[in-house]
């Protein structure tokens, strides 16, 4: 028999030390981690480098909550509902450190780290002010006597928390067809531990039924946590689309640090269990309306 | 064809018919985030003069058909009718980095300047303690840099969005202008910039932002107090900017949009 690797969240989030570099699916409003997040929180986790293609509401919440000091990656957005106003103010005060990369240019960097390579070249960010800036970004010429290239420095995240359609108890992951993105495509592969959370798990022999479906094999994998809804309240394609409301309950606290504490309370500290943390948000029939993707669309 | 002219067209229809003019029937064109504006020009060249443009929705979605605009130009409602779906990583830059494909990018950027540098990273004078943190580069970094054709659209025509030079460079235009790029070995670069008050283009050699038209109603003077820097201006009159025909407002309105997104672009 393969190795176990189904978990609990708290275990699986408990291999995460602080200062580690954490590096997290999501596109704006799409397919975060979301439960994961909100336990490294919840574990009071410090220091950490959150390495993102384009973070929004996880972002905002460990800024908020002080879990990170890093961010690196393309952007920091939640696309319709706005900028995320911790994260900003956390920046503006020098409490969080940006490495700002182009997406060829986090593609490199994680790319090189997945291959074992020092660094991959890009020809993006040339001619801008992204690169002096960057120790990890070097202008260097082509030994073959072509046009420079930016060379981008192996980043190898020490974790890279997913999240999945579902997985079996050995750790093979799979994914339904919807948007990939490079914390999909190349981040888990970077990464020295994968931490996934899943919607289902699953027989291995329901995997064999779609074995096209399956994007990363368990021996790459750490550890796999069951959590329906997990990606809650970012959009995750095809099951639910991203929750509106709570999005704006979020923005309307963020700039104030007592309001986000409480928000934070009800949220991510009280709520013991993901059941609890569904009911709060709403329970049954806001899921039911979020599978539905009406009120997103 | 109907070439009959609105009379009753608004300024989000207009930049929307000034934007789609530019894409032609063999391009491919993507989108980013919060972009109704080029997501409903693209759809608007499709069923009309571009009938073989293709589109990937969001960066993802080949040939996407939406039913209509939703309220995220990112998310699935956009792409989820599509051909196919682009893996980011692999697929979508492989596809965009090769050269042959995707020449045109339609972008947004936080600050221009005269020479279409673009800034969508900090305001401030210390970017690591800046007055204000904006998104990030995202895409841009890439493609001011890698030989595309940029057309960048801005809603809000302001003179702290056009500045003589931007406060961080995150997407790199034509620099310090002449044959900066050139030399640097950019080929590609800024083209068009389309906003609620004009058109403007950039002047062959010295790639200064030049007024190519303004919108009906609009007088130069209006621009240029709009406009941080001084635009270059030819000759004694500035020609009217095209309006949309009867046939582009009503397919826009009825067909393509008709929740209105495109309003959100003007804060509506």
């Amino acid at each position: 028999m393969p190795e176990e690797k189904l978990t609990s969240i708290r275990e699986a989030i408990g291999m995460v030390p602080d200062g580690a570099t954490v590096a997290i699916q999501n596109m704006a409003t799409q397919s975060a981690p979301m439960a994961a997040v909100r336990e490294l929180i919840r574990q009071g986790r410090t220091g950490l480098e959150v390495v993102a293609l384009v973070g929004g509401i996880p972002i905002d919440l460990m800024a908020a909550a002080r879990s990170m000091d890093r961010f690196t990656g393309a952007a920091v957005s939640m696309e319709q509902f706005g900028l995320c106003q911790a994260y900003r103010n956390a920046v503006e005060s020098g409490e969080i450190v940006v490495q700002e990369l182009s997406e060829t240019a986090l593609n490199a960097r994680l790319g090189a780290g997945a291959r074992n390579l020092p660094f991959l070249p890009t020809r993006g960010l040339i001619g801008t002010d992204l690169i002096a800036i960057n120790p990890d970004l070097v202008m260097i010429s082509d030994p073959f006597g072509g046009l420079d290239v930016v060379a981008c420095r192996a980043l190898i995240p020490d974790v890279a928390l997913i999240h999945c359609h579902r997985a079996d108890r050995f750790g093979n992951l799979q994914m339904d067809p919807t948007a990939v993105w490079p914390d999909i495509g190349i981040m888990p592969k970077a990464a020295n531990k994968v931490i996934a959370t899943v919607e289902e798990i699953v027989d291995t022999e329901v995997l064999r039924k779609s074995p096209e479906r399956t994007f990363l094999p368990g021996f790459m994998v750490d550890a796999v946590v069951e959590v329906p809804f997990g990606a809650h309240p970012t959009s995750f394609n095809p099951r639910y689309g991203y929750d509106t409301a709570f999005h704006q309950e979020w923005i309307a606290v963020a700039r104030d640090p007592e309001g986000a504490e409480l928000w934070m309370e009800r949220y991510i500290y009280e709520p013991d269990t993901q059941e609890e943390y569904l009911d709060r948000v709403g329970g049954v029939s806001r899921l039911e309306e979020l599978k539905r993707w009406e009120i997103t669309s | 064809m109907n070439d009959e002219l609105s009379i009753d067209w608004t300024v989000d229809e207009l930049m929307i018919t000034a934007l789609s003019a530019t894409l032609d029937n063999n391009d491919q064109a993507c989108n980013g985030m919060a972009s109704f504006i080029p997501v409903i020009a693209f759809q608007l060249a499709r069923l009309t003069h571009a009938p073989d443009l293709v589109w990937v929705a969001s960066a993802i979605g080949l040939d996407a058909r939406p039913e209509r605009v939703p309220a995220s130009t990112l998310e699935a409602p956009l792409w989820r009718d599509s051909v196919m779906y682009l893996e980011q990583y692999s697929t979508f830059w492989d596809i965009v980095l090769n050269g042959s494909w995707l020449q045109k990018f339609c972008v947004g950027a936080a600050q221009l300047d005269r020479y279409g540098n673009g800034n969508n990273s900090v305001i401030g004078d210390d970017y690591h303690r800046p007055k204000v943190r904006l998104p990030g580069t995202a895409g841009l970094g890439d493609m001011g840099s890698i030989g595309k054709r940029l057309f960048f659209w801005n809603p809000n025509h302001n003179p702290r969005s056009f500045v003589e030079k931007v406060d961080f460079v995150s997407c790199a235009g034509w620099l310090g202008g002449g044959d900066e790029r050139e030399e640097l070995g950019l080929t590609g670069g800024p083209e068009l910039v389309i906003t609620n008050l004009c058109v403007m283009d950039f002047h062959p050699e010295t790639k200064h932002m030049r007024l190519k038209s303004v919108h009906p109603g609009v007088t130069t003077e209006e621009v240029q107090e709009a406009t941080g820097f001084e635009l270059l201006i030819e000759g004694s009159s500035v020609p009217e900017t095209v309006v949309p025909t009867v046939e582009q407002v009503g397919l826009i309105r009825d067909v393509i949009d008709p929740d209105g997104m495109r309003l959100r672009e003007f804060g509506r």
